[in-house]
């Protein structure tokens, strides 16, 4: 039995290529599509599967040698850092790669000394926010794409670009490079890039008389498959997460939005400004008109979508109650980490879900595919805000180590890709293709990514007034057209500086 | 010693002018009451006067807060004016109002029922007394579990007891959220209450009692009459400390719901946290904190009357 | 007549308490029942009412000092007794003068001080979380858990103070009066006539205090960064992650963070009735 269905796969791809380029859509990553000999060696314009599988593989690096052009490795130094490192929930391969990376830093800068923290996902932006303002902040910090821009533009990052720890701007995707820029000028370097893709359950297809290799093309299908699985089997079609001042929603609500021709400002343009707000454009309009159709009209998605985040979806989609959720690749390693520690019946279920799950790409709308350009940045703090005096030299050092292919590609292992182009190329991109089965899919949709608009002001919009409207269509407490006014309003208040 | 507070009983009664040097009379009690006082000062001091300092800015979340701008009594009008505010306001009213009834008539329920000489008394009251003393965490997440929409057991009985075809949507329905996290508050908190109204019970004199019962007084009579009059005092306290507990609480609102579904259980404390954290509008944020104080503060006075009322009987 | 009455009385009563204790029990026992069951488990509707295969990989997870999970979660522990037994202790320090103070003594202002020390109850701790750590940061405290020591000792004292007081309000001072007579300095009086007969108000207030400490999650949750340092209710979220919710594994967490304040507060709770009976209560 195939696990994916390539062919369909395939021309799904040449067709989205197609349209994107008819529609100008490769404008909104610019550079896409031209560098067919970067300094990285990649051709980003011709990003298939068959390409990434290519290219993995055919260069060697020698991180030790790089990093000794950007800070000599005899340099003493001490370092603070913090970061959301690996967890009592991450599989075990997450938690060996993290300590293989600080006895390889160690053995590079034996003279540094470092201090870390391992922050908690959902904790850590608050703490650095506090940090920052109370002059505790570390040296150095890494964290989601999406956070960056408003320490800059408080003034609580150094100016740090890659040229600076030795790497050319084009060894990085474009998309990545515009969310640290902040008035033009660049406060962080891109570590990795995340995409997610549809997860199904192919036994629950089944059951539900619906093809188990073939996701829902678009998010229309996407409505119907849902409540055919909901009145078929009585189990969830949809893992819709709805949950108020989460950044889980906006990542699974946006790219149905984006899909539909909606946007909250305009950053699914070629050259966004960031200026107009578009919440209450038709297709956002049109986007939560589908989520209500699941919700309300269907019961089709978990009745607890208004509080869960993505979390409480994981559960019930490997015990096979649930029949599709937006997710990352690690998902799959999770699962397999649980099929091995799994014993007598849980195993038996947990090898059932394994050899049921499907990936493929997130359904397209109207307007285009899309999904979240995620990912993270590495930052160096201001001097003025860090806790102590900044090692300039022991950061550079350190962010010159981890943003090289080698450590991008392997820090990145389970769920994300090498910010470093280059990391593409190497060994250890090969040996992931080869072990991470589904891992080509969040590849291929790194050209559908549209980053979140990089302006300080996106953390309130994506984490509070798009939840928001979400939650006030999906209570009836208003209309999907009232709902997408007063959030469309909420945003344009924002935008005053108010 | 007790020669010192009678003499100093004596000079308030004979009202001796200078309290400076009175002041320095006394600069030995002062010892005592500093520690308490200083580190007191210390913790709230400095914080009161950056919340009332920092009310009068706006802190937009993409300047440092170096960078604010004095904008007067602005914010104040802006949250006054927002449609938000009643919403949260009354959501607040009910929260507090709803919890702090419904602890306090379990409470001083449980209370008589448990004031009464019994095997296995003192356990039951022990058992009681269990969601009192865990953490408001662990509650939070014990009955998000139990109130799951989609795999909670509160739900799935009461299907299976035949009560509804599907189960009961509690946290993810604006109709129903707030009561749900308000009966999470009160199984909380009502064995405070409880142990509060058993302390006062114990006071009530057993003769009254006995001879009332002998007049052939009823249950209710004996409890209306009798009982009420001598927990005046312990219910004050106790109402007032609940209200004062229910204004200020965060944990259970925030784990539960974060104030959603479509702001159906935001309430101040929770509004103000999203302001100062999620919204990183500490100039806003700060003139919001200074609007609950003034509340807080009007019920301070009957607060502080409460629990000092022995006090003004003794040298009042 | 009358007995029959309160027969009918007494049917409600035993009613109203089994009614009461289900409610308050029910919920510990689904805790219970669900973190002894699997995550597949954990996640079927309908509910599996008792666990089909009893399993204790959660306590023995969490309490195992061979994997990383087990380490931080008894290190939690750890922390969470420390800071609450330091802020118990100090809290006590402070109370029983300033209480015996409040008491005995007529300085000037002290009216004033004393319903200010209540008020601190009417604050927020929302409100004061960021001022606080600026002051915290000021004092270069921020990350130590002497931060917390220092912000939980304020919570305890307005109700310590106030329950101490009535005690002291309730001895005669002639008893003090007596023991100097015989020779004992103010200080010995104290320790050897007052302190024996409040006792049960220090256990009942040291009590109070404790469970204070030891279920605070917000101050915590901001203060602190270093993993080593943190306590037990912000070590609980740390199983709500990015990616998972192990039921589960949080309600063993919530079972295990319950049973030290429980079991203290059964041990200990005749104390504490007393206490409000005497100090707070009695006029």
């Amino acid at each position: 039995m195939p696990l994916f269905d390539d062919a369909r796969f395939l021309m799904d791809r040449r067709q989205l290529l197609g349209t994107a380029a008819a529609a100008g859509f490769a404008g909104s990553l610019p550079g896409m599509a031209r560098a067919a000999a970067s300094p990285s060696g990649l051709d980003t314009s011709n990003w298939t599967p068959e390409y990434i599988g290519g290219i993995a593989g055919t260069l060697d690096v020698d991180t030790t040698a790089e990093c000794a052009k950007v800070v000599p490795l005899s340099t003493k130094g001490h370092l603070t850092y913090w970061y959301v490192g690996p967890n009592q929930a991450s599989p075990d391969i997450d938690h060996k790669i993290d300590a293989e990376f600080w006895v390889a830093f160690a053995k590079t800068y034996p003279n540094i000394t470092v201090e870390r923290q391992n922050l908690d996902y959902n904790q850590m932006l608050n703490k650095v926010r506090t940090a920052a303002l109370g002059n505790a902040a570390p040296m150095v910090a890494k964290f989601p794409i999406l956070w960056g821009v408003e320490f800059a533009a408080k003034g609580q990052l150094s100016q740090l670009k890659p040229e600076d720890v030795g790497y050319p701007v084009d060894e990085f995707w474009p998309g990545a490079l515009k969310s640290v820029m902040w008035k033009g000028k660049s406060y962080g370097v891109p570590t990795n890039n995340e995409t997610m893709g549809l997860i199904w359950n192919a036994a629950l297809f089944q059951a539900a008389g619906l093809d188990p290799e073939k996701p829902p093309a678009t998010w229309d299908d996407l409505v119907v498959y849902s409540k055919q699985i909901k009145d078929k089997t009585g189990k969830n079609g949809y893992g819709m997460v709805a949950r108020t001042n989460a950044g889980n929603t906006p990542f699974r609500f946006m790219p149905q939005l984006w899909a539909y021709g909606g946007e909250a400002f305009d950053e699914a343009e070629a050259n966004p400004t960031y200026k107009t707000v578009n919440l209450n454009n038709s297709g956002s309009k049109a986007a939560l008109q589908a989520s209500y159709d699941m919700y309300v009209r269907d019961r089709s998605v978990p009745m607890s979508a208004l509080t869960n985040t993505q979390n409480e979806n994981q559960d019930p989609f490997i015990s096979g109650q649930l029949g599709m959720m937006i997710s990352h690749p690690l998902e799959y390693s999770v699962m397999l980490d649980r099929t091995a520690k799994a014993t007598g019946d849980d195993k038996k279920i947990a090898e059932g879900v394994v050899a049921n799950m499907r990936y493929g790409l997130v359904p397209k709308g109207p307007a285009r595919r899309a999904v979240v350009f995620g990912g993270s940045n590495v930052h160096i703090f201001d001097p003025k805000v860090v806790d102590g005096k900044l090692d300039m030299e022991a950061a550079r050092a350190f962010v010159a180590f981890s943003t090289g292919p080698e450590w991008s590609t392997k820090l990145a292992w389970t769920n994300s890709n090498p910010g470093n182009l280059r990391g593409f190329r190497t060994k250890w991109m090969k040996e992931r293709l080869a072990t991470i089965k589904f891992l080509n899919v969040t590849t291929s949709m790194l050209p559908s990514g549209i980053p979140f608009p990089v302006i300080p002001e996106t953390s309130e919009v994506m984490n509070i007034i798009v939840p928001d409207m979400l939650q006030n269509v999906l209570t009836k407490k208003m209309t999907v057209s009232a709902a997408a006014d007063d959030a469309a309003k909420k945003a344009k208040v924002l935008l005053s500086g108010l | 010693m007790s020669g010192t507070a009678a003499a100093s009983r004596k000079r308030l009664v004979s009202r001796e002018p200078g309290v400076l040097a009175r002041m320095v009379r006394h600069r030995a009690d002062y010892l005592y009451v500093a520690p308490a006082l200083g580190v007191m000062l210390l913790v709230i001091g400095y914080p009161i006067y950056d919340t009332i300092y920092l009310s009068f800015f706006n802190t937009p979340p993409s300047l440092a807060l170096e960078d604010k701008t004095f904008v007067g009594v602005d914010n104040y009008i802006r949250i006054l004016t927002s449609d938000a505010f009643l919403e949260v306001t009354v959501n607040t009213l009910i929260w507090t109002a709803f919890s702090t009834f419904f602890a306090f008539v379990l409470g001083l329920g449980a209370a008589l029922a448990l004031d009464k000489q019994f095997v296995g008394r003192g356990l039951l009251r022990g058992i009681l007394l269990i969601p009192y003393v865990i953490s408001a965490v662990a509650a939070a997440y014990i009955w998000r579990w139990l109130y799951h929409t989609d795999f909670g057991v509160i739900g799935a009985i009461a299907v299976a007891a035949g009560l509804t075809d599907r189960p009961i949507n509690f946290l993810d329905n604006t109709e129903t959220s707030l009561g749900s996290l308000i009966v999470v508050n009160v199984w909380k908190e009502f064995s405070f209450a409880m142990i509060m109204m058993l302390a006062g019970l114990q006071t009530v004199p057993e003769q009254l009692h006995r001879a009332a019962q002998v007049d052939g007084a009823g249950v209710f009579q004996r409890f209306w009459h009798i009982t009420m009059p001598h927990l005046k005092g312990v219910t004050l306290v106790t109402v007032l400390l609940l209200l004062v507990s229910n204004l200020n609480s965060f944990t259970i609102p925030w784990i539960m719901t974060a104030g959603g579904p479509a702001g159906s259980t935001d309430i101040w404390i929770t509004a103000i946290y999203q302001l100062a954290f999620e919204r990183i509008r500490f100039g806003i944020s700060s003139a919001y904190s200074v609007i609950v104080f003034i509340v807080m503060m009007s019920m301070g006075y009957f607060y502080v009357r409460a629990l000092t009322r022995r006090d003004g009987a003794r040298y009042g | 007549m009358k007995s029959r009455g309160s027969r009918g009385w007494g049917i409600v009563r035993v009613a109203f308490l089994a009614v009461l204790t289900l409610f308050t029990l029910l919920p510990m026992v689904w805790m219970l029942l669900t973190s002894l069951k699997t995550q597949f488990a954990a996640s079927q509707y309908p509910p599996e009412w008792w666990p089909k295969n009893v399993t204790f990989e959660q306590y023995s997870l969490l309490l195992s000092p061979a994997t990383e999970t087990g380490r931080d979660f008894l290190r939690y522990m750890f922390n969470s007794v420390w800071v609450s037994l330091a802020s118990t202790v100090l809290g006590v320090i402070v109370a029983v003068p300033a209480a015996y103070a409040f008491s005995r003594f007529r300085f000037p202002g002290r009216q004033l001080l004393f319903y200010s020390v209540l008020l601190r109850n009417m604050f927020p701790a929302v409100v004061f979380l960021m001022p606080l750590f600026i002051l915290m940061r000021w004092l270069h405290l921020v990350n130590t858990e002497f931060s917390l020591i220092l912000t939980y000792l304020t919570f305890g004292l307005p109700l310590s103070i106030w329950l101490l007081k009535g005690f002291y309000d309730n001895i005669p001072a002639q008893l003090e009066q007596a023991a100097r007579m015989d020779g004992a300095t103010r200080f010995q009086a104290f320790f050897q006539i007052v302190m024996p007969l409040s006792s049960p108000g220090i256990i009942a207030t040291a009590i109070y205090s404790f469970i204070l400490a030891w279920n605070e999650y917000l101050y915590a949750l901001v203060f602190l960064n270093d993993k080593s340092k943190l306590t037990l209710p912000v070590g609980l979220q740390r199983f709500f992650t990015e990616y998972t919710t192990n039921w589960p594994g949080l309600m063993a967490a919530s079972f295990i963070t319950s049973v030290p304040v429980v079991v203290l507060f059964l041990i200990l709770q005749k104390y504490f009735v007393r206490a409000l009976t005497e100090g707070a209560v009695k006029a």
